[in-house]
């Protein structure tokens, strides 16, 4: 290719991508530029921005309620991430062979990422439900007298919110797995199983090993969602009871859609951008330790 | 000279016609089921109004604000929209709404109710028209009063009154030692909690509703409230009802009394239906309110016009028809009160052949001194709505649920009501 076709590729490249990259543009990087600025004002949307300077971040980091919402999405973190992958990971190699009901199982189990968040948190809403709940129904019938009232419990009612997203997100990160894992030669096991390996043996020191790239992927992946929940907690407890499973997305939701207050919810966010980012780096940095390139 | 002028007057008058004949005038509510029983009254003022169209729009609440807001921030609000008493305040700061006194020229703002009509006024101006009102009330279960042999609520219940009766309608009918009917019900929601605290002589906020300051009064009604669940055990715990929706506690016939607003009669004739006989009463007056101090709590819902609107006067003409003489009753559904007296002090809207047969309760109520309560970001530091788990609203009820003690849940809920009121 002479250098001038080159140079023509080039522009008729940037012809094709131009859609993709003003929407990138106006969609995303003005945005995102615009909540920038926006976090340093005072800002209702129906009235004119007004200059604060840093107040909102200073607001924020002073707060004892926006503490709490920090410590809750950390919380909400830890029981989500090694829960949805433990599940994930358990469900992709049970699922992993070419046996027919498999293939139906994997659907069955990647069903509750597809259906409607509100609509499947209203049974588990009723499911969780103090006194007509199936739950404390049956812990009833077991005989166990007096069951919490998960979703109006301050110690229960943030795990059942990571419980609840588990379940839903588990079928999604399964099939990444599963895709990991059919990558893995079938030749590996059979020189393992040769060598008298157990199935136990087999998964610790060669499906974790050459899976690390996609548990590495699904690690960071699982790590955004978790800092994003809000459709499960704005159906299954409205972020309560007083405050106890708010986590950060839902309180930016808060203050920027019920209270009006778009520059507050704005620091917020780029808060919650800067400790996604901070973490992510963190994995980066640490991944050539555990992943097996 | 006569001649000019008639001329004069008849260009005008043409021009008028003509820019008349092309008018579209928008009107958004956060309604839309208000808006189809608004139909008739809409056709009425097109009809009168030859050449004028009435473009309607309704959506859910959520949905209402947010819409609203991005349209005020796009310079382009509708002509007409409903207007909260909550945000009121904050909007006519904002500059988004046209100060209607120059219209109201012609206009007895007497004939309406009176606080309903000084919610809109704000440093001087009117922001608002009001539509309707409504405010909480003491729902009762006849049946449950007639089976402990008591007699039924009346305006001049005192606490006491109330406590003897929740006491004698709290039964454990099983025997299993936990009551099968309470005779109370409570929860930190506003509608729950406000009228009692009032009622009382209580106050939240400080006399410009720039600071929150819980007076004696106040505290000693959240006392005596929290004492219902805690000591005296006439009221469940909020926690063991979750699941149910709080506003079909009563209707399902769990509580023998119930406070919330008057709105939700018309919930409970669907729950309850004929399952039992029901009425309501005014929120017993608590022992520190004074004649001065007291007041009932209510807060209209209004009709204010776009700042930004090319057709005010007809914007003007269109709310006033809406709240004026000429709707019916009927428009106005259960406990919400229009604020225009004479459509009130219609036979028609007592609705004899519904219950409860007692809705003149509501309207004594609004006799009365009213105040709203409100400030400028009341639903942050209330927990209101999406935000109902928090601010107050998830303090008390951590409160009633034996999880905190009161003084600590007032200290918390103060700094942040404070901190939301300074943003």
């Amino acid at each position: 290719m002479s250098s001038q076709t080159a140079q023509r590729f080039t522009w008729l490249a940037f012809l094709f991508l131009l859609p993709t990259l003003l929407g990138l543009l106006i969609f995303r990087l003005v945005p995102i530029v615009g909540a920038f600025v926006t976090s340093f004002t005072r800002w209702q949307i129906f009235d004119k921005p007004r200059w604060i300077g840093l107040d909102n971040y200073i607001n924020i980091l002073t707060s004892p309620v926006a503490a709490k919402v920090f410590i809750n999405t950390a919380w909400f973190t830890m029981i989500y991430v090694p829960g949805v992958i433990v599940l994930a990971l358990f469900l992709a190699v049970l699922l992993n062979n070419s046996l027919k009901i498999s293939a139906f199982f994997r659907g069955a189990f990647f069903l509750p990422y597809i259906t409607s968040t509100v609509a499947v948190t209203l049974v588990w809403r009723w499911i969780f439900s103090t006194k007509f709940g199936i739950l404390n129904n049956l812990l009833i019938g077991l005989g166990y007298s007096d069951p919490p009232a998960w979703l109006a419990d301050p110690i229960w009612s943030l795990p059942a919110v990571a419980i609840v997203s588990v379940w839903k997100d588990s079928g999604f990160f399964m099939l990444l797995l599963l895709a990991g894992l059919q990558t893995i030669d079938p030749g590996v096991y059979e020189a393992a199983r040769m060598d008298g390996a157990k199935r136990l043996r087999q998964f610790f020191d060669i499906t974790m090993p050459l899976l690390s790239r996609s548990l590495f992927f699904v690690l960071i992946l699982a790590l955004v969602r978790s800092t994003q929940t809000f459709e499960i907690t704005y159906a299954l407890t409205g972020g309560g009871p007083n405050g106890a499973s708010t986590t950060l997305a839902y309180f930016v939701y808060e203050n920027a859609f019920v209270h009006f207050q778009m520059g507050y919810a704005s620091a917020l966010a780029y808060l919650l951008c800067f400790a996604v980012g901070l973490v992510t780096l963190a994995n980066f940095y640490v991944r050539k330790r555990w992943t097996h390139e | 000279m006569r001649t000019l002028y008639f001329a004069a007057g008849l260009t005008l008058g043409t021009a008028f016609t003509a820019q008349a004949a092309d008018v579209t005038l928008r009107y958004m509510s956060w309604d839309a089921a208000q808006i189809e029983r608004e139909k008739p009254a809409i056709a009425a003022f097109e009809a009168a109004h030859p050449g004028v169209k009435v473009q309607t729009q309704g959506l859910p609440v959520k949905d209402f604000w947010p819409r609203l807001s991005a349209l005020a921030a796009s310079g382009d609000l509708p002509d007409v929209f409903t207007m909260s008493s909550g945000y009121i305040q904050q909007w006519t700061d904002a500059g988004n709404l046209t100060d209607l006194t120059p219209y109201t020229k012609d206009l007895d703002l007497s004939a309406y109710t009176k606080s309903a009509v000084e919610t809109g006024q704000i440093n001087g101006g009117l922001y608002s028209l009001p539509l309707s009102w409504s405010g909480p009330v003491l729902f009762y279960n006849k049946n449950m009063f007639d089976a402990a042999g008591l007699t039924y609520p009346t305006g001049a219940w005192t606490w006491s009154d109330f406590l003897a009766a929740a006491k004698k309608l709290t039964v454990d009918k099983n025997g299993d030692g936990k009551p099968d009917d309470w005779g109370y019900s409570v929860f930190g929601r506003y509608a729950q909690v406000d009228g009692w605290v009032y009622r009382n002589g209580g106050r939240y906020l400080n006399k410009d509703a720039t600071k929150l300051e819980p007076n004696v009064e106040a505290i000693n009604t959240l006392k005596f409230l929290t004492n219902l669940v805690l000591k005296e055990k006439v009221a469940p715990y909020p926690k063991d009802l979750q699941g149910i929706r709080y506003q079909d506690v009563f209707p399902m016939g769990m509580s023998a009394m119930w406070v919330d607003g008057s709105w939700n009669i018309n919930n409970v004739r669907t729950v309850a239906g004929n399952k039992f006989k029901w009425g309501i009463a005014e929120i017993p007056k608590g022992p520190d309110a004074t004649a001065e101090t007291v007041r009932a709590y209510a807060w209209p819902d209004m009709f204010s016009v776009s700042a930004n609107s090319k057709n005010k006067e007809l914007a003007f003409a269109f709310i006033r028809h809406m709240t004026g003489e000429t709707r019916n009753a009927t428009d106005f559904l259960g406990g919400t009160v229009p604020a225009f007296k004479a459509i009130a002090a219609r036979e028609a809207w007592l609705e004899r052949d519904k219950q409860p047969d007692n809705k003149e309760v509501i309207l004594k109520i609004g006799e009365q001194n009213l105040y709203t309560g409100f400030s400028r970001n009341w639903d942050a530091w209330r927990g209101y709505g999406a935000s109902g788990s928090g601010g107050m609203n998830g303090e008390l009820d951590e409160v009633f649920n034996g999880r905190k003690s009161l003084d600590e849940a007032v200290k918390s809920f103060t700094t942040y009501a404070n901190d939301a009121l300074s943003r």
